[in-house]
């Protein structure tokens, strides 16, 4: 026997209580996995979209809105020149309800740029030209809205017609409608209005240099903002009310993990009052009747916090089928976010068991004579 | 003598295992007067019985000699050492003092090697040592065959023996036992007396053994009769008289 085995019978004396404490912290980080996975799959679907069209640098207007907002098309002209500019893209993106699918990205591209180049036609083809009423639909966009080469596809008042089904290489791409840039502009009423200037820069540039170069840009539009492809993203205040909104539910949920804990730790000490006393009576110092409740607690939550990973991973593919999400981002799964949930828990935990185990520390041990 | 660093066990610089003088101990803001001073000398190796009325300060005198509470005033020592500024009281407990208790006080998810096993953990020693001890001293008790029960599997008598393995861990040179067989019928409660007095016997402990009992204090070779927290007498049990007690 070690002395994690008589951390473990602390537990499993209460399996009932144990089970149900760990529901409780399992449900906190769940919250965590699933909100916070969803939150930054945002930005690396989109960032993994960017990396397929080969985009460094996105110039957008994030500013103060939670969508990007259109800015005048000849923005570019301004930076097309800048030493250091390979190639530029303009695009507008916009979300949209389309026949029943609640929302989906819908890409316009300035015909002929390098945004088409990534995808790979699986069925049909390209548009002919940008003034055809065609669209191409992503793999994933064809699905959702059960389209065939063919098929039309009413997008506002317009309809077009379903010309090529393509793998763009990326979740984003594979989940948007894509079309030429002036028909979208028409639909939405946008004329020569852009949400976005996709910046290839020269090859073999550094993120140093793309960082001096986005500055260079900002310089020269007032009304648009550079920044590195992703970054682009994790700044926006969409982002970052999307990313407090997933924390702000996580941490209420963590919050109720946290006195679960807290209330059966300080449960267990009390109703072991006695057998604590016995221990120090047969020579345990309180710093070893501490380091005991200390290690349950954090083992609740180590346990939990496993729990809740598996939980929130199911949950996570739960919500990814909602309508609202289908096809727009891949949860960010990965076992950094996994590794966090678990610290997460533990110092939950840790945390939890403070207070149970400084009242465990000032037991008296003539307790255990005179009970 | 150092408690924390050399155990007594070797050299004793008293001839007195404890001595106590002039010992108060008052509960509920001396409300309660439990000891009303006792003067007190125990020899290494004795066999003491304390006997008295419910109430008269059995239990709190057990706790002041195992350093589980502090006295309100008085001195009181072990081995020439003053309790009362003991730097490692829990160091005390651990090695100097073996504690059986009426209830057993067994942890009900350890079997009864685990159960002896808890005590070791303040030891130093290996796992595999621990293990070998507890089968060696449940040996000692007669239940090698009960080592790996749970405390709900043991009959009374067994649980307390076990118990007593488990005060036996760290090898100390006192048992302090309250009313040890006060729960036990009468033929588990002499298994345990025999077991306790072949202990004092083979080991040469000290044994300090309060009890309600007049058969099990005409074992000991000296009772102490409590009555209102003093010490009434000091002495041959034999010549403890029926009256004094209850
Ligand atoms: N923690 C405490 N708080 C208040 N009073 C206490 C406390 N512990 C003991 N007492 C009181 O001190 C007195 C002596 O108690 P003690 O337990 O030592 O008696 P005892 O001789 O062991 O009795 P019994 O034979 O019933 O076990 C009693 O009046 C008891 O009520
Ligand atoms: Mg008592």
């Amino acid at each position: 026997m070690t002395f994690l085995d008589v951390i473990i019978r602390g537990l499993k004396r209460r399996p009932l209580r144990t089970g149900l404490t760990l529901l409780g912290i399992s449900v906190g980080i769940a919250a965590v996995v699933a909100l916070i996975g969803l939150s930054r799959g945002l930005v690396t679907s989109w960032t993994a979209g960017m990396r397929q069209r080969g985009t460094e640098i996105v110039v957008s207007n994030f500013r103060g809105s939670l969508t990007p907002k259109p800015f005048p098309a000849f923005t570019r002209d301004r930076i097309a020149n800048l030493p250091g500019v390979a190639a530029t893209c303009t695009i507008l993106v916009d979300l949209m309800g389309i026949e029943n699918a609640e929302l989906m990205i819908v890409s316009g591209r300035e015909w002929g740029c390098f945004a088409w180049e990534n995808l790979k036609l699986v069925s049909g083809r390209m548009p002919n030209d940008q003034n055809e009423h065609a669209v191409v639909l992503g793999t994933n966009a064809a699905d959702i809205l059960k389209k065939k080469i063919g098929d039309t596809v009413q997008i506002e008042t317009e309809e077009l017609t379903v010309v090529g089904i393509a793998n763009g290489g990326a979740f984003v791409e594979n989940g948007s409608v894509i079309l030429p840039l002036p028909l979208l502009q028409q639909i939405t009423g946008n004329h020569d209005q852009i949400s976005a200037i996709d910046v290839r820069v020269t090859p073999g540039m550094n993120d140093a240099g793309i960082r001096h170069l986005c500055d260079e840009m900002n310089k020269l539009i007032p009304e648009g903002h550079a920044e590195p492809a992703g970054e682009h993203i994790a700044s926006s205040e969409g982002y970052r009310v999307i990313n407090a909104m997933s924390w702000g539910t996580s941490l209420l949920a963590i919050l109720v993990g946290v006195l679960g804990v807290t209330n059966t730790m300080l449960m267990s000490v009390f109703e072991r009052k006695q057998e604590i006393a016995v221990l120090l009576a047969l020579g345990w110092r309180p710093s070893r009747i501490v380091r005991m409740i200390l290690w349950e607690s954090a083992l609740l939550g180590f346990l939990g916090g496993i729990i809740g990973v598996l939980l929130g991973i199911i949950g996570v593919q739960l919500l990814k089928m909602a309508p609202a999400l289908r096809g727009m981002l891949e949860p960010d799964l990965r076992t950094n976010l996994m590794l966090e949930a678990i610290a997460i828990a533990v110092f939950v935990g840790v945390l939890s068991g403070l207070y149970p185990a400084w009242r465990s520390s000032r037991v008296a041990p003539s307790l255990a004579l005179h009970g | 003598m150092n408690l924390t660093s050399s155990p007594s066990k070797a050299g004793a610089a008293s001839r007195y295992v404890f001595e106590a003088t002039g010992l108060i101990k008052d509960f509920d803001d001396g409300q309660v007067h439990a000891l009303r001073g006792v003067d007190l000398q125990i020899e290494d190796g004795e066999f003491v019985a304390i006997v008295g009325p419910s109430g008269s300060g059995k239990t709190t005198l057990l706790q002041m000699l195992g350093a589980l509470d502090r006295p309100s005033e008085g001195t009181l020592k072990y081995r020439g050492e003053s309790l009362l500024d003991l730097p490692d009281p829990a160091a005390y407990r651990a090695h100097e003092i073996g504690f059986v208790f009426q209830a057993f006080h067994l942890l009900p998810t350890f079997t009864a090697s685990e159960n002896v096993q808890i005590p070791m953990f303040e030891d130093h020693k290996s796992r595999a040592e621990r293990q070998e001890r507890a089968l060696e001293l449940l040996k000692a008790v007669g239940l090698e065959e009960r080592v790996n029960h749970y405390p709900a599997k043991l009959s009374g008598g067994e649980r307390q023996r076990v118990a007593i393995a488990r005060s036996l861990a760290n090898s100390p040179s006192v048992l302090l036992a309250d009313e040890p067989t006060g729960n036990l019928d009468s033929e588990s409660a002499n298994h345990v007396l025999d077991l306790l007095r072949s202990l004092h016997a083979d080991r040469r402990m000290t044994l300090i053994l309060v009890t309600h009992d007049m058969s099990i204090a005409a074992c000991a070779q000296r009772a102490i009769q409590m009555k209102d927290g003093c010490a009434v007498f000091d002495g041959d049990p034999a010549k403890l008289s029926i009256h004094r007690i209850a």
